[in-house]
């Protein structure tokens, strides 16, 4: 009965302890992600078109965003971003799988490999994008140049609204293929050798092994690698818009370049906050589809 | 001891405020492709003249856009860390919508008549805004046609005056040289701000505009035709096959590399080609008036710099005067001739000296005089999306006349209402 009192107090004095260490990270929290975000919000409720000052800011109810549902850019910006997605993410998926399990190999030297992986995606995306540029340029690019060596036709990668979309999607796959691989590698790393061990006394090939043992002990890793790869990829933008600038005419555009013309260019950051809250619902969703089915699979997984 | 150290103290505190009260701290913004160099130069001239001001030159974005980006981010929010601005041509109306300049007219009181008066008046339009004079104008600029006068003699063809002329005399000299790398002629054509010049200057060089009495005028021939002229460019041959991909400066890397005939570009590459050291065009480069239609006249777009003063600016008077001095005849000739910015002067256009440095200035005072405002609007950066967006698509191939043309009018009626 005694101790009691004294316990509760000790807990009170820690637990109001744990509150004020975590209060200047709450405030830093609330300062620059709550505050950006309610800002953004209430900007898309209202007209706040700096292009067109004399009208003033007033609020607009979801007028900003019935124009976004009647706006072909809006529509053909977030398609273009879709097939970005599509593509990319799956691509640097199998690429970073790859590549991870080459690196996870007992090498006697492992800092080149390891270093390989990382140079990528140190690189500043909008390197990235330059450099690729560079190498699909139609006459001076590496890519047209080999094409020319073996006697084809040089295409005009940047121009043709289909093979630009390729050669970007080839800049991104190449770009976040190795951050999958070092969340991939990480994950493999803690698969216990005598999974593999019992797989090989078992009489499993390798192949058997590969989907019996390292694919599925890898499905943590790779949802959480998955989740990361989408919500950059809702947000591509560095990459097209150094190689391209969303052209031919807006055929490479994606929602966060129409996003940044329409408030840095355009300056209507009304209009703007609507389609950044849009593409903001747009990771949520993508996102929350890939929780959902980690939680069923998980939850199956407790059944068993 | 203690004493001492805070005597010392005190007096090393009034030290530093009177210091800070004699020193004006005056903070210009310039682009990287304006010549920062020059401007520091130039800024270092003014504080020899003027020991009460330091100036510091801040550099920031290569291309327009950019730099318009980082201000526009700046001055949104009422920050007062420039004073003196320089912005390009095309945006004193979204300055003077937005009020992010200083006005300038009560500075000038009295004289601003007569002030104004010894500038190019093209310069004198572009910075007054509904009567408001909202920059003052630093270095004048326009697209020129670039042509190789060793190739033409060799050909004996004529400097060309018109589209068609240009073609033909592109197609001999390409047949004639049989050199794979020589191009015929290129204008920005990537989705740039460059890119709106290369549909408005066959436009105006058909009598044509895009808009009449304040209101889109896309119905018409014309406005077909300057598309349809890259088309048939293109079908011949003369133009590059990558011309969607063509940035500005492109056109100036090719001409230096002796790869181009022909090329529609601004005034600073004559300085580029006749002085870099890798230059393989020095003495071969001749520059004249962009070519028109047979019934029509040679028009070009103007360029150039403005300095606009802050309207946050803490040091208003301090920094209008830096402006105006930077907007001096004194200063235009030191630009001519460190930079071959054009002056925005025309008595400066004839002096000695600086046609020594730039004896091309001689035929380019009418050409300057004669250029011509892209759109007036406060909404400029929408109206330069939609024309040069439907342009790089119908250079890539992607869109055709007919669908540019529709693309570009639906789009711009909302903003020409």
């Amino acid at each position: 009965m005694t101790d009691a009192p004294v316990t509760t107090h000790k807990d009170l004095s820690e637990r109001t302890l744990g509150v004020l260490l975590l209060l200047p990270a709450a405030l830093l929290l609330l300062v620059i992600v709550v505050y950006p975000i309610a800002t953004l919000f209430w900007n898309s409720l209202h007209s706040v078109d700096q292009a067109n000052p004399q009208t003033g800011e007033f609020f607009a109810g979801l007028d900003n965003y019935t124009r976004a549902f009647a706006d072909d850019r809006f529509w053909s910006s977030t398609l273009h971003t879709v097939l970005y997605i599509v593509v990319t993410v799956p691509g640097s998926l199998l690429l970073g799988l790859g590549l991870a399990l080459l690196a996870n190999q007992p090498f006697k030297i492992k800092w080149p490999v390891r270093l390989g992986l990382l140079l990528p995606w140190a690189l500043p995306l909008v390197f990235a994008g330059l450099i690729f540029r560079w190498f699909f340029e139609y006459k001076t690019g590496v890519v047209n140049d080999w094409l020319v060596r073996f006697g084809m036709d040089p295409p005009q990668w940047l121009s043709d609204p289909t093979l630009a979309f390729w050669a970007i999607c080839v800049a991104i796959i190449w770009k976040a293929s190795s951050f999958m691989a070092l969340m991939l590698l990480a994950g493999l790393q803690t698969i216990p050798k005598s999974l593999y061990e019992a797989a090989e006394v078992d009489g499993a090939s390798k192949w058997q092994q590969f989907w019996e043992v390292t694919l599925p002990m890898l499905r943590p890793a790779i949802f959480v690698a998955l989740i990361f790869r989408t919500i950059t990829a809702v947000q591509t933008f560095d990459i097209p818009y150094a190689m391209t600038g969303g052209g031919p005419g807006d055929a490479t555009e994606t929602l966060a370049m129409y996003i940044h013309k329409t408030t840095l260019d355009f300056l209507d950051f009304g209009y703007g906050s609507a389609l950044a809250t849009l593409m903001f619902l747009i990771s949520v969703a993508a996102t929350s589809g890939y929780l959902r089915y980690t939680r069923r699979s998980s939850g199956r997984g407790k059944d068993d | 001891m203690k004493a001492c150290k805070l005597v010392l103290v005190a007096l090393f505190g009034l030290g530093l405020a009177a210091a800070a009260s004699a020193e004006t701290t005056l903070r210009i913004f310039t682009g990287g492709q304006q010549r920062p160099d020059v401007m520091r130069k130039i800024a270092d001239e003014y504080q020899k003249k003027n020991p009460d001001v330091k100036v510091e030159v801040e550099v920031g974005g290569a291309t327009s856009e950019a730099q318009q980006q980082y201000l526009s981010t700046v001055l949104s929010s009422k920050d007062s860390v420039l004073d003196v601005i320089l912005i390009d041509v095309i945006r004193p109306a979204q300055w003077a919508a937005q009020g992010w300049a200083e006005p300038l007219d009560s500075y000038l009181g009295a004289d601003k008549a007569k002030i104004l008066g010894q500038y190019l008046k093209a310069y004198v339009d572009a910075n007054q805004v509904n009567g408001k004079l909202v920059a003052l104008p630093y270095f004048a600029d326009s697209q020129f046609l670039y042509y190789r006068k060793d190739l033409l003699e060799k050909y004996k063809r004529p400097v060309p005056k018109t589209w068609d002329e240009m073609m033909d005399t592109a197609k001999v000299i390409m047949d004639g040289e049989k050199n794979s790398n020589l191009q015929g002629f290129a204008t920005a054509g990537a989705p740039i701000e460059g890119t709106v010049c290369t549909y408005l200057v066959p436009l105006w060089g058909s009598g044509s505009d895009l808009t009449k009495d304040g209101k889109l005028n896309l119905d018409t021939p014309q406005a077909k035709q300057a598309f349809q002229l890259y088309g048939r460019m293109k079908q011949a041959g003369v133009l590059p096959k990558n011309i969607a991909e063509i940035p500005t400066d492109r056109i100036r890397i090719d001409m230096q590399a002796g790869n181009m005939i022909f090329g529609m570009t601004w005034s600073y590459v004559w300085n580029r080609l006749e002085t870099d050291a890798d230059s393989k065009v020095k003495g071969k480069i001749g520059v004249t008036m962009l070519p028109h239609d047979p019934g029509g006249k040679s028009a070009t777009c103007i360029g150039g710099w403005q300095l606009a003063v802050s309207a946050f600016s803490k040091n208003k008077a301090e920094a209008v005067k830096f402006a105006r001095w930077l907007s001096s005849p004194e200063v235009s000739k030191m630009q001519a001739i460190m930079a071959s910015h054009m002056p925005v002067f025309p008595s400066v256009f004839k002096d000695p000296e600086v046609l020594k440095a730039n004896p091309w200035f001689a035929e380019a005072l009418p050409v300057v005089e004669g250029a011509r405002s892209r759109p007036v609007s406060a909404q400029y950066p929408q109206v330069s999306d939609v024309i040069r967006s439907n342009m790089n698509a119908y250079l890539a191939g992607t869109k055709t006349t007919e669908v540019a043309l529709g693309d570009m009018k639906s789009r711009l009626t909302p903003l020409f209402k």
